[in-house]
């Protein structure tokens, strides 16, 4: 699965090297990989060219401008401050605030979806006849614009009254509530509102992986005498380890960058109830127009998920490299 | 179904196309005998051939604005095209475009709030370039005096007119008549006989509720509402050394009132309620009243779109303890970008001129671009609010046009709300105050209490 394993990497010595077309070892050779090289650079080279214009370059102005005071509400102050922008936050009640309901939203969301997923999966495989149509099914959720997502919760489902949610609610006998208005009740909704959009694909990345799990262990467990379960445990669980830490690593990031949905649906309200990072370094910089502050935050934010990622690549490497 | 033959076929959309042709004329507007824009002394096509793009909010009187545009293009020869948005979403555009110097947007639907902004920062120009150049203006024509007063003092900053109203509205209080009238109400006097109103009229056993007010978080919703409370209630923005005052005793009394008669007598989720959620729970009969734009009556009282059609009264505001109305202040300015080429912002202005002279105002205010169109209640011009044809279609009740003319005479003044650079952030952190406290986050006093700690931080003051 990683390129090292089919692919030698320089630091495997000469002989591995030399497996490589054209890579003769001795003086001679180089010449023609100088060539190629060129040839790659040039072919390559727009390309990067482009990506570096639209991605690094916007990051190292982001990075630029959370060292400067840039306030748009008062044009006559600004000027290079260094880290006062990251200093400010340490005293900043609303930044704390929106950490922490980022941290409840992302861990909550990625748990519940993880769970259903997975369940999802396991149902699903037992079902011979329809699956594709279960599928499908399932998946709709997931080809929605989060947007939508959002205003479709806001209005159609959790409306007070009118919503079918909140009517349910009502037959359930747990009385209408204002689902994203209630201070208490806003951040569960706006986490079951992600996990419904996607569990989908944590469902479908597992489902992929069941279906490629190889029968003899199972058979070997049968003949054992192994219960449901302790095929599940045993079995199925460790085998599914690197596709679950995958999916897990990839919805972190996604939630992490969450916007649009709570945009649409709450706006972060009521109050600061449902502001997550994200939201609230928007407001900063395109609502109060404090752009140095804003992109200060927006760099923790950047911050936080590449800690993540790296957390959890060490997790998914030590997985990989267990037998 | 009968097989029509292909000469019957060609027959029939022949005849269409002739009844299409000879009826066009009818649909469309047809000029008066005297060209109204002929009599400015000016020569509207001086810039003939020039572009510009304008960035506006989907409003219906927008709507219509772009649908006579053409009009423009006809007089001028200048090309006007437009990029429709959400409100909130156009105002961030607009600013991106504005602090980056950008010109993408030759004017647009600006908010007066955001102008000390604009001008801090000299994205716009002051209008006073344009009105003082006898090439560009004809003043005695264009006649900027009859331009509402209080409009053109709300988009004055540092004694400049920095955006010209087109369009604008008063905060009225709106009641059900016939509910009233059953229960034997009088039509409130202060706040405190509204809040007896909506006590006497409340019954959400049969799905009414007795009072709505907008409880979106925003400097524009529930920002736009609470500040005539506060005021009414005696509340200063700052005091004499400019340091912010939100938590006074007044402001304090005013946010609890503000939440106890939305949490005792308003739907349930109302905190996310902006206007057109009030407008739509009242023209479906399940608000007994509420407080809001003047320019919700051509939808309440259209009876295709309305369920209380001819039931509505219409009063000022309740007077506040202090003995004082308060209302809104609200129009929609154009300014002209100080980023565009001259020749561009001359062509803006022409443009602006054209949108704010009293024959524009006055054709669009009845245009209809849709068969189920709705008027304008929000023209610019004095002298049409004065004008008898004007009245009568909008005379949704005898006094309508009274009440929105003597709110907007006498209810308020341009410093409602505090009309600084910093308004944004200003206008976020108490729309976020005034939203937790209606939610029961915090106690109106505690919320006020921080607004003001932020508002201390956000102005170094």
């Amino acid at each position: 699965m990683r390129p090292s394993r089919i692919y030698p990497s320089p630091g495997e010595g000469p002989a591995a090297s030399a497996e490589l077309p054209g890579a003769v070892p001795g003086g001679r050779a180089l010449p023609r990989l100088d060539r190629e090289a060129r040839l790659a650079l040039l072919l390559v080279g727009p390309s990067l060219a482009v990506l570096l214009a639209v991605s690094t370059v916007p990051l190292l102005v982001l990075l630029g401008a959370s060292l400067f005071r840039i306030e748009l509400t008062r044009p006559w102050v600004g000027g290079f401050v260094g880290v006062a922008n990251y200093a400010a936050m340490l005293e900043d009640v609303r930044f704390w605030h929106s950490l922490q309901v980022t941290a409840v939203y992302t861990l909550t969301s990625v748990a519940l979806q993880l769970l259903l997923g997975l369940a999802f999966a396991l149902a699903l495989s037992a079902v011979v006849r329809g699956q594709g149509l279960l599928r499908v099914a399932v998946l709709l959720p997931m080809i929605l614009t989060p947007v939508v997502v959002g205003l479709v919760w806001r209005t159609l489902l959790l409306t007070p009254r009118y919503g079918l949610l909140d009517y349910l609610s009502i037959l359930l006998g747990l009385g209408s509530h204002s689902w994203l208005g209630d201070p208490r009740l806003a951040l569960g909704a706006v986490i079951v509102m992600h996990t419904w959009q996607w569990t989908p694909f944590v469902f479908l990345v597992l489902a992929a992986a069941l279906a490629a799990l190889p029968v003899e262990p199972y058979e070997a467990a049968l003949v054992d005498g192994a219960t449901p379960w302790q095929r599940f445990r045993f079995l199925t669980l460790p085998l599914l380890r690197p596709a679950i830490v995958t999916v897990v690593v990839i919805r972190l990031i996604i939630a992490l960058r969450a916007f649009d949905a709570i945009y649409a649906a709450t706006g972060g309200g009521p109050g600061t109830a449902t502001e997550i990072l994200n939201l609230y370094a928007y407001r900063v910089a395109f609502n109060s127009l404090n752009l140095g502050y804003g992109a200060a935050l927006t760099t923790a934010l950047l911050l936080f998920t590449l800690g993540a990622t790296v957390v959890f690549g060490r997790v998914r490497g030590a997985v990989e490299a267990s037998p | 179904m009968e097989r029509l033959t292909r000469r019957e076929m060609l027959r029939l959309t022949a005849g269409g196309i002739a009844a299409w042709t000879l009826g066009a004329p009818r649909w469309s507007w047809s000029a008066p005998a005297s060209d109204p824009y002929a009599a400015a002394r000016i020569d509207w096509r001086q810039l003939a051939g020039e572009r510009i793009h304008i960035l506006v909010t989907p409003a219906h009187y927008f709507t219509k604005f772009r649908a006579i545009t053409p009009e423009f293009t006809r007089l001028t020869g200048i090309e006007v095209t437009f990029e429709v948005i959400p409100p909130r979403e156009m105002r961030e555009k607009a600013v991106l475009d504005l602090s980056a110097r950008t010109g993408n947007y030759a004017s647009h639907t600006a908010d007066p709030m955001y102008l000390p902004l604009y001008a801090v920062n000299n994205w716009v120009e002051p209008l006073d370039l344009f009105l003082n150049d006898h090439k560009l203006t004809d003043r005695a024509w264009f006649d900027l005096e009859d331009i509402v007063p209080l409009w053109r003092r709300h988009n004055t900053v540092r004694g400049r007119l920095w955006g010209m109203p087109v369009e604008g509205e008063v905060t009225i209080h709106i009641y059900r008549k016939d509910v009233y009238d059953q229960l034997g109400l009088r039509p409130p006097e202060t706040l405190d006989e509204l809040r007896e109103t909506a006590r006497r009229a409340h019954a959400p056993a049969r799905n009414l509720y007795g009072l709505a007010l907008r409880g979106f978080r925003g400097a524009g919703q529930n920002m736009y509402i609470w500040p005539s409370l506060f005021r009414a209630y005696g509340g200063q923005w700052f005091d004499h050394a400019g340091r912010p005052t939100v938590n006074s005793e007044a402001g304090v009394r005013a946010l609890e009132y503000y939440v106890s008669v939305l949490r005792e007598f308003a739907p349930r989720g109302v905190e996310n309620w902006n206007w057109p959620e009030i407008m739509e729970a009242f023209a479906a009969g399940t608000v007994v009243q509420y407080i809001d734009a003047n320019s919700t009556a051509s939808v309440i009282e259209n009876p295709a779109k309305s369920k209380v059609a001819g039931k509505i009264g219409y009063q000022r505001w309740p007077k506040g303890p202090t003995g004082k109305r308060v209302t809104s202040i609200w129009n929609w300015a154009m300014p002209v970008n100080a980023a565009l080429p001259a020749r561009k912002k001359q062509a803006t202005w022409l443009y602006i001129q054209w949108l704010a002279s009293r024959p524009t105002q006055l054709r669009s205010a009845t245009f209809k671009e849709a068969p189920d169109a709705v008027v304008r209640t929000g023209v610019n011009r004095m002298s049409i609010w004065r004008d008898p044809d004007y009245r009568r279609v909008i005379a949704f009740t005898p006094d309508y046009a009274d009440v929105v003319l003597t709110s907007l005479r006498e209810d308020t003044d341009a410093d409602w709300r505090p009309r600084i650079p910093e308004w944004p952030e200003i206008g976020e952190v108490m729309a976020i105050a005034i939203q937790e406290a209606l939610v029961g986050r915090k106690t109106p006093k505690q919320a006020l209490d921080d607004a003001n700690a932020e508002l201390r931080r956000v102005l170094r003051r």
